[in-house]
């Protein structure tokens, strides 16, 4: 038992070290400012691929321009407002949350949250109950089983 | 399942529906990105024909049709056609048409101009920054530009002459007092 609670303590030690590590201070170099703004980027002539990851001739000129933008000191809004401005905001691959593209983010949560909110209504709502027959319905059954069981009986108990 | 629920369930998948009807009935030649309804960058580039440069100024009061070509490219080649007529139709007014040549080399881009009967000016955009500005997806793609320098139109894929004809005296027409 001991052993593996210090296993899971250490376990549990190596994650916060590691995501520590990850998230620690860290200047980016140019080149992976310009990776992280063209993997940012779709692709015009490509199927759902980022100019980043992109092999054709295309990608390759806007990784260029990013390039000379990222070197002439431009900020990220900067860059990615001159792509919005040729291609509008479909060229960005994570749309904005404002105006209709923020629909894209809206919508899944908002269905999440009605889903929630019927999941919790059918759980608060008491149990369905069966409704009450009528008095003289269940007189007359019991006479019948009354009558059945009688019927029933061996013939020395009758 | 609650009422309220069933009738949004009901309006969500309404609103799917007219969303899908919308785009599709969209042309696909006719993609609004962000460069249509603005003003169309100026530009400089090299000459395909001849040495120097060629510089495009947009409002200069003239309609102008910018054609995004490359010689490896064959809906190019079909629409060129069409181009040659209409220019030749409109070579005596105030229409100007200037070729792009895009991802290409200049002595294919040259081969194709004289093959092909491509009289208007031509010059090539060798690091594809004017296509860029344009919002260039693909090539061929035309662009109808107006006398007060507003990109009014583009036409993604090969043109043809009814197409081409109709952008032009639509401009011309607004064009006139």
């Amino acid at each position: 038992m001991n052993r593996s609670r210090i296993a899971i303590a250490v376990a549990l030690l190596g994650i916060v070290v590691a995501v520590g590590w990850s998230a620690r201070p860290h200047t980016e170099t140019q080149a992976e400012r310009v990776d992280r703004i063209t993997s940012e980027l779709r692709c015009v002539v490509c199927q759902g691929l980022s100019v980043k990851d992109s092999p054709s001739e295309s990608a390759r000129q806007m990784r260029d321009l990013v390039t000379q933008r990222v070197a002439e000191g431009r900020t990220d809004d900067q860059i990615r407002d001159e792509f919005r401005a040729s291609y509008g905001d479909w060229v960005v691959l994570s749309p904005p949350v404002v105006g209709w593209s923020g629909l894209i983010w809206v919508a899944p949560l908002a269905a999440v949250l009605v889903g929630l909110a019927v999941a919790l209504r059918r759980l608060r709502a008491p149990p369905a109950t069966m409704p009450e027959p009528p008095a003289a319905a269940v007189a007359a059954l019991r006479e019948r089983v009354a009558r059945e069981e009688a019927l029933d009986l061996p013939a020395d108990a009758r | 399942m609650p009422r309220w629920l069933r009738l949004g369930i009901v309006v969500a998948i309404a609103a799917l529906v007219v969303v899908l009807v919308l785009a599709f009935r969209r042309p696909p030649q006719d993609i609004r990105t962000g460069t249509v309804g603005k003003p169309a960058a100026a530009f400089t580039l090299q000459k395909l024909e001849g040495a120097g440069t060629l510089t495009f100024t947009p409002a200069d009061g003239k309609v102008t049709i910018v054609n995004f070509f490359a010689s490896w490219c064959i809906p190019c080649k079909e629409e060129n056609p069409a181009l040659v007529r209409v220019y030749e139709r409109y070579r005596a007014s105030d229409v100007v048409f200037i070729g792009v040549l895009y991802q290409d080399s200049r002595d294919s881009g040259l081969q194709y101009v004289h093959d092909n009967g491509v009289v208007w000016p031509t010059a090539s955009d060798d690091d594809g920054r004017v296509a860029f500005s344009y919002g260039v997806f693909g090539i061929p793609e035309t662009y109808f530009i107006g006398p007060d320098g507003i990109i009014a139109g583009r036409h993604i894929g090969p043109i043809d002459e009814t197409t081409l004809i109709n952008g032009i005296e639509t401009l011309r027409a607004k064009a006139r007092p």
